[in-house]
């Protein structure tokens, strides 16, 4: 089956002529009529429909390879069919933020003469997880293979699972205790790993060597290998039935139609302008075992961003304004910017017509030298990035929403997604062996509430848009601890007219182990890291940790007694502390603490979704099926919502719409009587902001932005009429 | 083309359409002539006859009011030139303690005040909760939407505005 190649391939060259040609014609490879298209539009359609169903049938072959329940349950992977040059022409389903990533990763080889040396040759498979190179993460594994025809390079067929061990300082993948590059995890830097469709032995072994649970990265690696032959056989096949010549001409007009779909739907869908939204994240590990003294332990960024949509369709986002990269796990490199943009995008605006690196091309980022958004040092580690990827493409799904609302498309309207907690585990298996893996239940977040109804609840997240959070039984079998709830949290969605979904929390019973080292990441601390809009309330999304060690719960089985499920609504004393003798831990930040052991109990909170329009204009109805079901409180109805239930005669919530009318008339007069005008609470917060009088890590942040940024030091300065440098000692 | 009555897109609109026609619409064809029928539905719905321009957000209006174009509340409420930021006309409530932020957030854990606090944009004559901004203290107001209104119109729309004496 190998097509040995017979020429020398120099497509190096032909990476660099059609970057000219684009910058030349602005359209992708000089590519400024689509011939193919208008002489057959149907064969051209059905061609593209051909590509697109081998990878979603490569993507579903390979998940039963695979033994991660991340990749089997969660469907953690993607894959796609690119160009020679890397560009894609078309993917599957599932994580398809890394479409563009691998495409950054083959020109990467393409540009460091890969084709000299080690050389690109049928047969061969290259892995990459360097995020400088090309992907989000370190879990975030890529292999790609070369595809030949005639002699000639063709295209590449690629395929991304994430892995659920990464071999770093902290077990799991999404590596939280990662400071720098080197505690991050087993690095594979754009190797060729395999060779005549075999993974090479000693590529094998280095994983095995050097990972917590082997088991899950190298079955992966064949799961991808597998995906891969599969597309490129398929290709091939269509390249004799279709011819050479035809298909080079064809997989490049499906990326120039791309862009052009693009630039046609942001011209559909939105209004031209300028859009402006903001969000923050906090971080606090002052005092927490493992974390070395290179940065400040505690600290805010701000993550603005201003979006620009041109007259023609293109949208820019600019980041200008936020923070710089720090000793932490959460900085992200241009290529997972990129596939932060390219996952959104095919959510929502590329839902018809063609998806592939087109819809990328009619967009920029502008990523700010030095930031956390793209680091001028490689050294740093990049394991979270999601925790801060996932609240920024927040704001910029509230940006695009915001356009959609102007022109009229409110079904399309999505308050955003929100980071989902991740948590990892490692040390010694239920079955007394060692082990490590991230359980990916948090893959089902809460979505943020829609312009026209409430959001999803436990089924979004913004990485994956198959969200599943996986069965129970699934995850009880790889890791040591058993659940003994997994439960709706109640207002966990922002409120708003519609609110945002709402998310889970995981209770476990730790079993059959006397050493689980539990680590959390991907959670704000001390501030939402999302947003409403339109009078719609951020979700509550800076939960702390709630632990019980030693505890009694074997005593209170035996004795029927009832256990605690959940933490409960009490956020002053939890179920646990109701429920459970033991020493209760309520930590902040991320979970880096001593390994648990049988008989310690531990619970885990995901986020929901922000919340869309005025609170006092929440359905009665929906509400009370909201508290009969455990989505809201009947308190929050009532405070919050505005909204008095009464009982029927079953005991089940009913709306009383009459005395909601008057009590949402109080709540109303109450609310203008307590508000102020702005100009008057401006008046008095310039004297505040004058004496710079913040917590440190409030003034670390001004003068970090103010340090890197001209516009935000003269925004600030105008909006408060105050000297920013001076007042943050950021001269 | 895909085309919807006045009534499926006020009902859209509105919330109130069910759901396996919403989702038909989610699924299909965008309508090329959703804008203008939006733009009616809406002004029928307010109380006023300055005609809408822009919907910028639930409640919230960009319109031409006589030789002025201003953003204005559905109740009538003028924020003034729509190219400056309503929300410094508007009524504000700031919940910057935990008294006041355990009343949107009753069982979760709270931000901390020194770190966050949330922004109620409200109207100052009807009351009605326009926008929430979670900011940490000090932050500046984000001006949200400066749209190319006249680009919007003349470009994309093909049906340019009227030119504005006092320069709107």
């Amino acid at each position: 089956m190998l097509d040995k190649p017979a020429s020398a391939l120099r497509i190096r060259e032909r990476l660099l002529e059609s970057e000219r040609l684009m910058d030349e014609t602005g359209c992708y490879d000089g590519i400024t009529e689509l011939h193919l298209r208008n002489q057959d539009p149907l064969k051209f359609e059905t061609l593209h429909t051909k590509l697109r169903a081998y990878c979603v049938s490569a993507r579903e072959m390979a998940r039963r390879i695979s033994a991660s329940p991340g990749v089997r349950e969660v469907g953690e992977m993607v894959v796609a069919i690119y160009t020679p040059e890397g560009d894609a022409i078309a993917l599957s389903n599932g994580i398809m933020v890394h479409v563009h990533t691998m495409s950054r990763f083959i020109k990467w080889m393409v540009r460091n003469g890969y084709e000299e040396n080690p050389q690109i040759r049928d047969g061969d498979i290259f892995a990459n997880n360097d995020a400088f190179i090309g992907t989000v993460q370190v879990p975030d594994v890529m292999d790609v293979v070369p595809i030949f025809h005639s002699g000639k390079l063709v295209g590449w067929a690629g395929a991304v699972c994430h892995e659920l061990e990464a071999g770093g300082i902290t077990p799991g993948g999404d590596v939280a205790l990662a400071q720098e590059r080197f505690t991050e995890g087993l690095f594979v830097c754009a190797e060729k790993v395999g060779e005549n469709d075999q993974l090479r032995r000693d590529y094998v072994i280095r994983c095995e060597r050097n990972l917590r649970m082997p088991i899950y990265w190298v079955l992966d690696e064949k799961a991808k290998v597998a995906s891969c032959i599969d597309m490129r056989e398929s290709v091939k096949a269509l390249i004799d039935e279709i011819g050479l010549d035809y298909w080079m001409q064809v997989s490049k007009e499906f990326i120039e139609e791309g862009r052009r779909a693009q630039l046609a739907r942001t011209r559909q869908l939105t209004v031209p302008g300028i859009y402006r939204g903001h969000t923050f994240y906090g971080h606090v590990t002052a005092g927490k075992p493992g974390y070395q003294p290179l940065g400040d332990p505690d600290w805010l960024y701000n993550i603005p961003i201003e979006m620009e949509i041109t007259s023609d369709g293109k949208i820019i986002m600019d980041f200008e304004g936020t923070q710089p990269w720090g000793y932490h796990s959460m900085n992200c490199t241009p290529a997972g910017m990129d596939g932060g943009m390219f996952v959104t995008l095919t959510q929502h605006m590329n839902f018809e017509g063609l998806v592939n690196d087109g819809a990328w091309m009619a967009t920029e980022l502008k990523l700010p030298h030095g930031t956390w958004t793209n680091p001028d040092n490689e050294m740093v580690a990049t394991a979270t990035s999601w925790a801060l990827l996932l609240p920024a493409y927040g704001v910029f799904q509230r940006l695009l929403s915001r356009s959609f609302i102007a022109r009229g498309f409110v079904e399309e309207a999505f308050v955003g997604q929100v980071n989902s907690p991740m948590i990892e585990m490692g040390g010694t298996s239920q079955y007394g062996t060692p082990f490590g893996m991230a359980h990916f239940e948090c893959a089902a977040a809460g979505s943020g509430a829609l312009a026209i109804k409430d959001g999803l609840d436990t089924a979004y997240v913004g990485w994956n848009p198959e969200s599943d959070m996986g069965n129970i039984e699934i995850w009880e079998q790889n890791m040591p601890m058993l659940y003994i709830g997994r439960s709706i949290v109640p207002n966990s969605g922002g409120a708003g007219k519609y609110r945002g979904g709402c998310s889970f929390l995981s209770t476990w019973l730790v079993s059959k182990t006397d050493h689980l080292r539990l680590v959390t990441s991907e959670h704000s601390s001390r501030v939402f890291d999302n947003g409403g809009l339109c009078g719609g309330y951020p979700a509550p999304t800076c939960q702390k940790h709630r632990a019980v060690r030693d505890s009694n719960i074997f005593e209170l089985a035996e004795n029927g007694a009832p256990l605690a499920h959940h933490t409960g609504t009490n956020p002053y004393r939890s179920e646990l502390e109701v429920r459970l003798e033991g020493e209760h831990v309520t930590l902040e930040g991320p979970y880096i603490t001593a390994p648990h052991k049988t008989g310690d109990v531990f619970a885990h909170s995901y986020n929901g979704g922000g919340g869309y329009g005025d609170v006092l204009e929440r359905d009665p109805v929906k509400t009370a099926w909201d508290v009969e079901n455990g989505f809201l409180t009947k308190e929050a109805a009532e405070g919050i919502f505005g909204i008095v239930l009464d009982e029927d005669e079953e005991g089940f919530p009913v709306a009383n719409l009459d005395a909601t009318k008057r009590h949402r008339a109080e709540m109303r007069a109450e609310r203008l009587a307590r508000a102020k005008p702005v100009s008057e609470w401006m008046a008095k917060e310039r004297e505040r902001v004058k004496a710079a009088d913040f917590a440190p890590e409030v003034k670390k942040m001004y003068a970090s932005a103010i340090k890197l940024s001209p516009r935000f030091t003269r925004d600030f300065s105008a909006f408060w009429d105050v000297d920013a440098k001076s007042t943050f000692g950021a001269e | 083309m895909t085309s919807y009555s006045k009534e499926v897109i006020a009902d859209l609109v509105a919330g109130t359409l069910p759901w396996p026609q919403t989702r038909r619409i989610m699924s299909a064809y965008k309508d090329d002539d959703r804008f203008f029928k939006y733009v009616a539905v809406l002004q029928e719905r307010v109380g006023w006859k300055d005609p809408i321009l822009l919907p910028v957000g639930d409640h919230l209006f960009i319109c031409q009011s006589g030789d002025e174009r201003v953003t204005k509340c559905e109740c009538g409420h003028s924020f003034g030139d729509y190219r400056k930021n309503w929300k410094l006309k508007a009524a504000i409530i700031v919940r910057d303690s935990e008294e006041t932020l355990r009343e949107i957030y009753p069982n979760s854990d709270l931000p901390d005040p020194d770190w966050m606090e949330i922004r109620e944009f409200i109207c100052p004559e009807c009351g009605t909760l326009h926008e929430v901004e979670a900011a940490a203290p000090g932050y500046p107001i984000v001006h949200d939407f400066e749209p190319d209104l006249e680009g919007f119109y003349r470009d994309w729309l093909g049906k340019p505005l009227e030119p504005l004496n006092k320069g709107g």
